[in-house]
């Protein structure tokens, strides 16, 4: 996200979802989309059949991969460098846009220095992707009327994330497929409503809308909206710590008290040992849930919230549509609307202007605090489809963002230099190991291992390992293995696909009996602080080897 | 000819209310245009019927069942086009669904959505709103006539093509109306491997074969499916084999029996 | 006999499908994919089909739960937020407002995130707020 936000100012998907079918050529990338984004996935294959071509780069021959026209497999984690390679081929081509990067971007002159050094022989040395490959893709790509980038964790979660990114928004200003019909850069958000959450202010350096933390007069608006007590001096004015970064202070013991809503991160989080170790460590802890999940499991107290059957609200979908939830059912026993409990905590511990009458007014409330919700409300919502930024009751919301300019004016490309993942397979881990998700589950498998129709497609977890290393090291299909990082040892069952290639394995992170994340590592994109879940080296053996130690 | 589908609203609304009114059934199964969008819905007041819309179609029958197991008294209305009276039919063969229980609200379709639907019968056995109009052969279906042409290589090829986009969803199954076994077959794993996508071709023929003699032809599960598979191309031919070799058609007379048996436990289908 | 179709959006992933939730005698059905959603057409995936069926869960946690010693043992509402409100302030005015965090969900709705962060952000003072979805 944070490399959206230095390119175009905004890092949200630039186009809807809906677009996808007007494009010509779309460039599918670190997205598993018709296990992760069904729906979009069929959008996509839908466009592919009114006419796009369909690229798909990815280190797994992952579903959408069969039907592409183009499919390059490659390496783990070296985005940037076929990125690079795929603008050098442009720019030597001429096949760039030239009026748009004159009136519309800055800093090609850089760019256009740096991925001169990205011949492509040395990214297919680098990325393992054919030369032949990589000019088709550049000239379907470029040669598209309305051209169409869609990514997912796949690029964002590594050290280099922001890089990544930084790399596509690049890729889309030479080529002028930003700020128009069925083209931009989209990044897909993984969860109903991540893409509210962070709206609303669920980040640790912006308010609501976000409107920085760091700016006077943006704490100043909100001082007096939320009516601050004289004797708190004002809201915070630093930015917070980020979640990784929280784990560490938790560790390290200078955060005392964690409040932790509806999220799993001893699953969810890459090192879990060093998760549960660290919110151990808290002194108080509450978890507010609508199961006992394994970091409610730690929790001292765990307070029952609602499903989303249960309760009303609105929730924003990956393309900024701001949709209504509605309530079904009661919640069960005792359990309580989810923004009714944080009313009560916040009244309780003296706080001011928690008392609502419904979520309809904490909607006002908000809308008219962050100005990209500023010309939403309820009764919009009941007859109008609307997404941000619409800022009065007579903006009709926007499909596309950058029409005329920028979010931010001028776009700013960014001369991104390749750098290697943080941790490549070794003598002692020869395998490079990725994360993810798959279609019948849902994250850290809280909801749908319950769900006996999603439990019984697939009940355990797997790694995934391609004939030729199953068969070198002597494993079958169902057979259990052991596999190891510095970080972490599991036991799980062998799933033998060509899927991966050889020397990769790939393991979903629902299950908690064979949690992924133990072996993942923690080291942070330097810029916008996710996790590096894509890349780090394992050691694969066959059978439980009870003397496997991490070290 | 068609009227103007506001006059087969109105009327249709007026019908409802008659009912509701006279106490003649507890309420009526409909579509209802609400926060914009337009689902299924109970009337059971006048108060909502001005909300009261015929299309987009939605499969009714499913609803029906559910609400008359637990519907201790009185009797359910249902708007019904002729697709929805014989999935209720055929289901009415296959569960304990009392038939007697449910009072029909006739809908004909009109001749553009027959089309669409390349629907043979677009109208119930008693139509109360609109009239009917004349049926089209699915035969007439672009696609049904070119996969005719070709030979047993070439559909495979087909077949195979399309479905290695199947997502497992199951919606295919969900929506239908006469997929309605508790113990459903797809979901065990001596037939089907479990927690793979696309599924083996497996998935979809078994349910071809569990739906051969009942499928009511009313595209439900093509709707449903996030991927656009066209697999009533594929139920259609099989029905027009059974009209063809046995005269028979399901979905229109709850004691007419299906000339084949289709229980993979039983014996299989027979060679057509 | 009791029955009403709600219309909502699936809780799972970042697509935002439209669905109907069929509740009979109070009982939640399985969703109903709404046809006239401008991005799910009448749409399901797998997920979407399933989402009714971890809320009937009998794993739900119906009641606050406190931890005594090793075991979370059951609390009355008023137990349970008294404490949690009693021991997240008498920690701040020890240790300050950035000794205490906050998470906000991915999961939840605008309202309650905005709530969480509104918390956290007035009545503790810290700005360590962030969620579990970074993208
Ligand atoms: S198989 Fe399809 S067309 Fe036939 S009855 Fe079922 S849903 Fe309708
Ligand atoms: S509806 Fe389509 S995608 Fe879903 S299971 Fe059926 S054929 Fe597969
Ligand atoms: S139905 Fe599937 S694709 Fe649609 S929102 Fe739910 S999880 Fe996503």
């Amino acid at each position: 996200m944070a490399g959206l936000v230095t390119a175009f100012g905004s890092g949200a998907m630039t186009n809807s979802v809906p677009e996808i079918e007007e494009a010509d050529c779309i460039l599918v990338t670190g997205s598993n989309t018709s296990e992760n984004h069904p729906l979009i996935g069929a959008r996509i294959l839908r466009a592919q059949r009114k006419g796009a071509k369909l690229v798909v780069v990815d280190p797994r021959h992952i579903h959408l991969a069969q039907f592409a026209d183009i499919y390059a497999r490659s390496r783990p984690g070296t985005d940037v460098a076929w990125v690079n390679g795929l603008m050098h081929i442009i720019l030597t081509e001429g096949w760039e846009d030239r009026e748009f990067i004159a009136a519309r971007t800055d800093g090609f002159e850089r760019l256009k220095e740096k991925v001169a050094e990205y011949s492509p022989e040395r990214v297919e040395a680098i990325t393992g992707i054919k030369q032949g490959q990589l000019r088709e893709i550049a000239r379907l790509y470029a040669g598209a009327e309305r051209a169409s980038i869609v990514y997912a964790m796949g690029i964002t979660q590594h050290t280099t994330g922001t890089d990544n990114v930084l790399s596509l928004a690049n890729l889309a200003m030479l080529t002028g497929n930003v700020g128009k019909r069925g083209t931009g850069v989209n990044p897909l958000r993984g969860q109903n409503n991540v893409q509210g959450a962070c709206d609303v202010g669920g980040l640790p350096n912006v308010f609501p809308g976000y409107q920085q933390v760091t700016d006077p007069k943006v704490r100043e608006k909100f001082e007096q909206a939320w009516e601050i007590k004289p004797e708190f001096k004002g809201l915070p004015q630093e930015p917070g710590l980020t979640l990784v970064e929280m784990m560490n202070a938790c560790a390290e013991g200078t955060l005392k008290s964690m409040f932790i809503l509806a999220e799993n991160p001893v699953l969810s989080d890459p090192d879990v040992n060093h998760v549960r170790e660290a919110l151990q460590n808290l002194k108080f802890l509450v978890v507010q849930d609508i199961f006992l999940t394994e970091t409610a499991e730690l929790a001292d107290v765990v307070l029952p919230g609602s499903s989303f059957a249960e309760r009303d609200g609105t929730v924003t979908s990956t393309d900024r549509s701001v949709q209504r939830m509605r309530k079904a059912v009661e919640p069960p026993g005792g359990a309580l609307p989810d923004w009714e409990i944080i009313c009560q905590v916040a009244k309780r511990c003296g706080g001011n202007g928690f008392e609502y009458d419904s979520p309809e007014e904490v909607f006002a409330e908000m809308a008219h605090l962050t100005p990209i919700y500023g010309g939403i409300n309820y009764s919009r919502l009941e007859n109008e489809w609307l997404r941000w930024p619409c800022s009065s009751p007579e903006d009709l919301g926007t499909e596309f963002l950058h029409h005329d300019q920028f979010a931010k004016g001028r776009g700013l490309f960014t001369a991104v230099e390749y750098r290697e993942p943080v941790e490549l397979p070794d003598e002692q881990y020869p395998f490079m190991l990725t994360t993810g998700r798959q279609i019948f589950h849902y994250h850290t498998g809280t909801m749908t291992r319950r769900s006996p129709s999603l439990a019984r497609e697939v009940e355990q977890g797997f790694i995934e390992l391609s004939p030729y290393d199953a068969l070198q090291l002597g494993v079958q299909d169902g057979e259990k293995v052991t596999v190891a990082s510095r970080r972490g040892v599991i036991e799980i069952k062998v799933k033998v696909t060509s899927t991966v290639s050889r020397g990769l394995v790939f393991i979903p992170f629902h299950f908690a009996e064979s949690a992924a994340n133990v072996l993942t590592h923690r080291a942070l994109d330097p810029v916008a602080k996710i996790p590096e879940f894509k890349v780090c080296a394992v050691s694969v053996s066959r059978g439980p080897q009870p003397d496997v130690r991490c070290d | 000819m068609n009227l103007p589908q506001e006059v087969l609203t109105e009327e249709t609304r007026q019908i409802v209310s008659r009912l509701l009114r006279d106490n003649q059934v507890v309420g009526v199964i409909g579509l209802r245009t609400e926060h914009n969008h337009t689902g299924p819905h109970l009337f059971t007041s006048a108060d909502d019927l001005k909300e009261l819309t015929l299309e987009p179609r939605y499969p009714l029958a499913t609803i029906c069942q559910a609400i008359l197991s637990s519907l201790s008294q009185g009797k359910l209305g249902v708007i019904v086009r002729g697709c929805d009276e014989r999935a209720l039919i055929e289901m009415a063969k296959l569960t304990n669904i009392e038939m007697e229980r449910l009072v029909l609200i006739g809908l004909s379709c009109s001749e553009e959505l027959a089309r669409q639907c390349r629907c043979r019968r677009p109208y119930p056995s008693h139509i109360d709103v609109g009239e009917i109009v004349e049926g089209v052969s699915p035969l007439e279906d672009t696609q049904v006539r070119r996969l005719l042409e070709q030979n047993v290589e070439e559909r495979l090829a087909f077949w195979q093509q399309e479905f290695a986009r199947c997502i497992k969803c199951y919606g295919c199954r969900n929506i239908c109306p006469v997929c309605i076994c508790t113990e459903c077959v797809l979901k065990e794993e001596c037939w089907v491997e479990r927690g793979q996508i696309p599924p083996e071709l497996q998935f979809h023929l078994i349910r071809a074969y569990h739906i051969a003699d009942k499928c009511v032809g009313c595209g439900a599960c093509v709707a449903a499916c996030p991927m656009e598979i066209p697999m009533t191309t594929f139920y259609t031919l099989v029905q027009e084999k059974l009209r063809e070799l046995f005269d028979y058609e399901p979905g229109l007379d709850t004691k007419q029996k299906s000339p084949i048996t289709t229980t993979l436990e039983e014996t299989p289908l027979r060679e057509l | 006999m009791n029955y009403k179709t709600v219309l909502t959006v699936c809780p799972y992933c970042g697509c935002g499908c439209g669905m109907y939730l069929p509740v009979l005698d109070g009982q939640l059905g399985q969703p109903i994919p709404d046809k006239t959603h401008p991005l799910s057409e009448g749409r399901l995936c797998i997920k979407g089909w399933a989402a009714s069926e971890h809320v009937v869960s009998p794993d739900r946690l119906t009641q606050p739960l406190v931890r005594t010693g090793d075991d979370l043992k059951q609390a009355t509402w008023d137990e349970a937020l008294d404490l949690v409100a009693s021991r997240l302030m008498t920690l701040r005015d020890r240790h300050g407002p950035d000794s205490l965090a906050f998470l906000c969900s991915a999961k939840c709705t605008n309202e309650e995130n905005y709530l969480l962060q509104k918390f956290a952000r007035t009545t503790v003072g810290t700005n360590n707020v962030d969620h579990c979805a970074r993208l």
